[in-house]
C-alpha cells in the first residue's frame, strides 16, 4: 500500500502528524448531515405539532393556541374509525407478513447450504421493488377483481360458480396487496438472522434427540428474533403510514389517518391534518420504541 | 428423517410465496398487450396487441382516453433522483466517515439520522407543507420535496457506509497519515476507492428510493408532478392499460439500471483484485 502514498511528485513532509485533530473534525464531519436533519426533519414535525393548536375556521386557519381541533378530532365517529382501522389493519398486516413471510426467510436462511442458491433466491424476493410501488400496487386490480385472475381461475377448475365479490375494493384487498408489498421486509431481515446461526448448534441438539419442532421453539425462533423485531419496525412504519394502497385498492370505502390527511385535496384543513399526524406520530413512536427495547439496531449492524 | 420433508414442504411454499410475488406484476405484464382503445384492463385478452405501448408515447390516433402526463414527469423525476443520489451519498459517506471515532452524543445523533427513514413520509410531508404555508414559501420538487426526499435517503446511504467502514482496517490510512499525507488527500487516493462498491450501494439506494418515492412528494412538491404522482392521478380515474405497460416500461428501465450497477460493482471488484495482486508481488 505504499505505493499510493510515495509514487506522489511531492516530496514528503517531514513531521509526521499523528492523526489529524479529532473534535472538530468530527464535528465538521458531522454539521451538514445533522443541520440537514434537524432543519428538515425535526422543523416540520414540531411545525406540525405546533399547527395542530392553531384555531381551525372553515376557510382559513389562525396561529391563535387552542385545543380545539384535539376535541373535536377525539370526539368525531370518523377520525377515531379511521384511528382504528388504522391500528387494526397495522396489527392484520403485522401478523400476516410473519406468517407469510417467516417459512420462506426459514427455507432460504437455514435449510438452503449453497449460498449462491439463497443470494438467488432473495435477489429475486427484492426484484419486484424496482418496480415502482404504485404500480404493484395497482397490479392487484387487475388479479381480484370480478373479472380478474383469481376469479377466473377458480371459476375454471369449478371451485366456484360465482365470481367473488369481496376480492376487490374491500378491506381484504387492501390487506392483501399491503401484505405482498411489505412482507420482503420481513423475509430479508429474518434470513439474514437465520443465515448467522451457527450450523454445529442445530446439529448438537439433533444428536440429542431433539425433534424439529423442539429445535424450531428453542433454538432457531429466539435467534432470529432481532429479525423478526426489525421486520415489524419495517412493516409497522410503512403500514402506519399508508394510504397509497387503501386509494387503489379499497375503492376510497376505507378511511385511514393517513387518508384524512390527503383527502382534503388542494386546501387541506390543516389543524385537523396537523392533529392526525401527531397522533400518527406518537403511535409510531411508541411502537418502534417498544420494538427497539427487544433489540439494539446499531448492535446487528 | 423428518427434516428433509420439512425442507420439502418449505421449499414447496417458498416457490409459492415468489408466485405470490410475482403473480399481480405478470398479469399486469400479460394485460399491457390488452388491444386498445376498447380492450379494457382485464382479462380476457380480446387480441394480442402492442396499441397501449404506442399510445404512451402518442403514436397512435387520439381516442377518448388521454395519453398519460408522463413526459414531463419522467425528466422531472429522474432529475430530483440524481440531485437526491449526490448529496444523500455525500451527506452519508461524511457522517459515517465520523462516526468512525468514538464521540460524546454519537447515541443521539445515530438516532436523528435514522429517523429519516422511520417518519412516515405523510408526517415530513405535511409537516413539510405546513413550514412552508407559513414561511410563505412555494412548494417545488427541486425545493421542499427534494430536502425531503434527501431525508429519507440520507439515512440509507448512512447506514450502508456504516456497515462498510466497520469492515474496513484503518492501519492503510494510518499508514499514509504517518508518512505525512494530508487527510483530505488520504481519503481521495486511498479510503475513497476503498471504499467505492460501499458508495455505490448508496447512490443505488438513494436513486431507487427518490425515483419511486410518493408520499413525500404528495405534499411537498406543489404544482409540477413526478412520475409517482402522474401515476397516482391515474388511482382515480378509471384505469387503462396503458398504466400497465407504462408499469412494464419501468421495470425495464430499473433492469437497466440494476445492470448498470452490477457491471460497475464487477468492475471496481475487479480492480480492487487487481491491486491486490499488485501488492502481493
Amino acid at each position: 500500500m505504499t505505493m499510493a502514498a510515495t509514487s506522489h511528485d511531492k516530496p514528503v513532509e517531514t513531521a509526521a502528524p499523528s492523526t489529524p485533530r479529532q473534535p472538530n473534525r468530527t464535528a465538521l464531519l458531522l454539521a451538514p448531515g445533522v443541520l440537514w436533519m434537524l432543519l428538515f426533519l425535526v422543523a416540520p414535525i414540531l411545525m406540525m405539532v405546533y399547527v395542530s393548536f392553531w384555531t381551525q375556521t372553515t376557510f382559513k386557519i389562525e396561529p391563535t393556541l387552542t385545543l380545539s381541533s384535539w376535541i373535536t378530532f377525539f370526539s368525531s365517529d370518523t377520525y377515531l374509525g379511521a384511528l382504528w382501522t388504522t391500528i387494526r389493519i397495522w396489527l392484520i398486516v403485522l401478523v400476516s407478513t410473519l406468517l407469510v413471510g417467516y417459512p420462506a426467510a426459514l427455507f432460504v436462511g437455514l435449510f438452503v447450504k449453497n449460498k449462491t442458491l439463497s443470494t438467488a433466491l432473495l435477489v429475486l424476493c427484492v426484484i419486484p421493488f424496482w418496480t415502482s410501488f404504485l404500480i404493484r400496487v395497482l397490479a392487484w386490480r387487475p388479479m381480484l377483481g370480478k373479472e380478474g385472475a383469481i376469479n377466473m381461475i377458480l371459476m375454471k377448475i369449478g371451485l366456484i360458480t360465482q365470481p367473488i365479490e369481496v376480492l376487490l375494493f374491500s378491506e381484504l384487498s387492501v390487506i392483501i396487496g399491503m401484505t405482498q408489498i411489505y412482507c420482503v421486509f420481513m423475509v430479508g431481515p429474518i434470513a439474514f438472522m437465520l443465515g448467522r446461526i451457527d450450523g454445529s448448534v442445530i446439529e448438537a441438539a439433533q444428536d440429542l434427540g431433539a425433534g424439529f419442532w423442539r429445535i424450531f421453539r428453542t433454538i432457531i425462533l429466539p435467534l432470529s428474533m432481532p429479525g423478526v423485531v426489525v421486520g415489524a419496525i419495517f412493516v409497522s412504519v410503512m403500514a402506519l403510514g399508508e394510504f397509497a394502497t387503501s386509494a387503489a385498492l379499497s375503492g376510497r370505502k376505507l378511511n385511514l389517518p393517513g387518508n384524512i390527511l390527503v383527502t382534503p385535496g388542494r386546501s387541506p384543513r390543516w389543524a385537523f391534518a396537523a392533529v392526525a399526524g401527531v397522533v400518527l406520530t406518537i403511535l409510531m413512536g411508541a411502537v418502534v420504541a417498544a420494538m427497539l427495547r427487544v433489540v439494539d439496531l446499531r448492535k446487528e449492524l | 428423517m423428518n427434516a428433509s420433508g420439512i425442507k420439502l414442504g418449505l421449499g414447496f411454499y417458498t416457490a409459492l410465496f415468489i408466485v405470490f410475488l410475482y403473480g399481480p406484476l405478470v398479469v399486469l405484464a400479460i394485460l399491457s398487450f390488452q388491444t386498445g382503445p376498447e380492450g379494457g384492463p382485464q382479462f380476457p385478452i380480446i387480441e394480442w396487441s402492442t396499441y397501449w405501448y404506442k399510445h404512451l408515447f402518442g403514436l397512435t390516433p387520439p381516442s377518448r382516453i388521454a395519453p398519460l402526463p408522463i413526459e414531463q414527469a419522467l425528466v422531472r423525476s429522474l432529475a430530483l433522483a440524481v440531485m437526491t443520489m449526490i448529496v444523500s451519498t455525500v451527506l452519508g459517506v461524511t457522517a459515517a466517515q465520523a462516526f468512525r471515532r468514538k464521540f460524546r452524543g454519537s447515541g443521539v445523533v445515530f438516532y436523528l439520522i435514522v429517523l429519516g427513514m422511520m417518519v412516515p413520509g405523510v408526517l415530513v410531508g405535511l409537516g413539510m407543507a405546513l413550514v412552508a404555508n407559513t414561511l410563505g414559501i412555494d412548494r417545488h420538487w427541486w425545493g421542499t420535496a427534494f430536502v425531503l426526499h434527501v431525508v429519507y435517503t440520507f439515512p440509507f446511504a448512512f447506514l450502508v457506509m456504516l456497515a462498510i467502514f466497520n469492515r474496513f482496517d484503518p492501519s492503510v490510512e494510518e499508514a499514509a497519515w504517518s508518512l505525512g499525507v494530508t487527510p483530505a488527500r488520504t481519503f481521495r487516493k486511498i479510503t475513497f476507492p476503498l471504499i467505492f462498491p460501499g458508495v455505490l450501494s448508496a447512490m443505488l439506494f438513494a436513486f431507487t428510493l427518490s425515483y419511486d418515492e410518493f408520499s413525500r412528494t404528495l405534499f411537498a412538491s406543489g404544482r409540477d408532478l413526478t412520475l409517482p404522482l402522474a401515476i397516482y392521478g391515474t388511482f382515480s380515474v378509471e384505469v387503462h392499460p396503458n398504466v400497465f405497460a407504462f408499469g412494464v416500461l419501468t421495470t425495464l428501465f430499473s433492469f437497466a439500471l440494476l445492470g448498470t450497477y452490477a457491471v460497475l460493482m464487477g468492475l471496481s471488484v475487479r480492480r480492487a483484485k487487481r491491486v491486490a495482486i499488485q501488492e502481493e508481488a
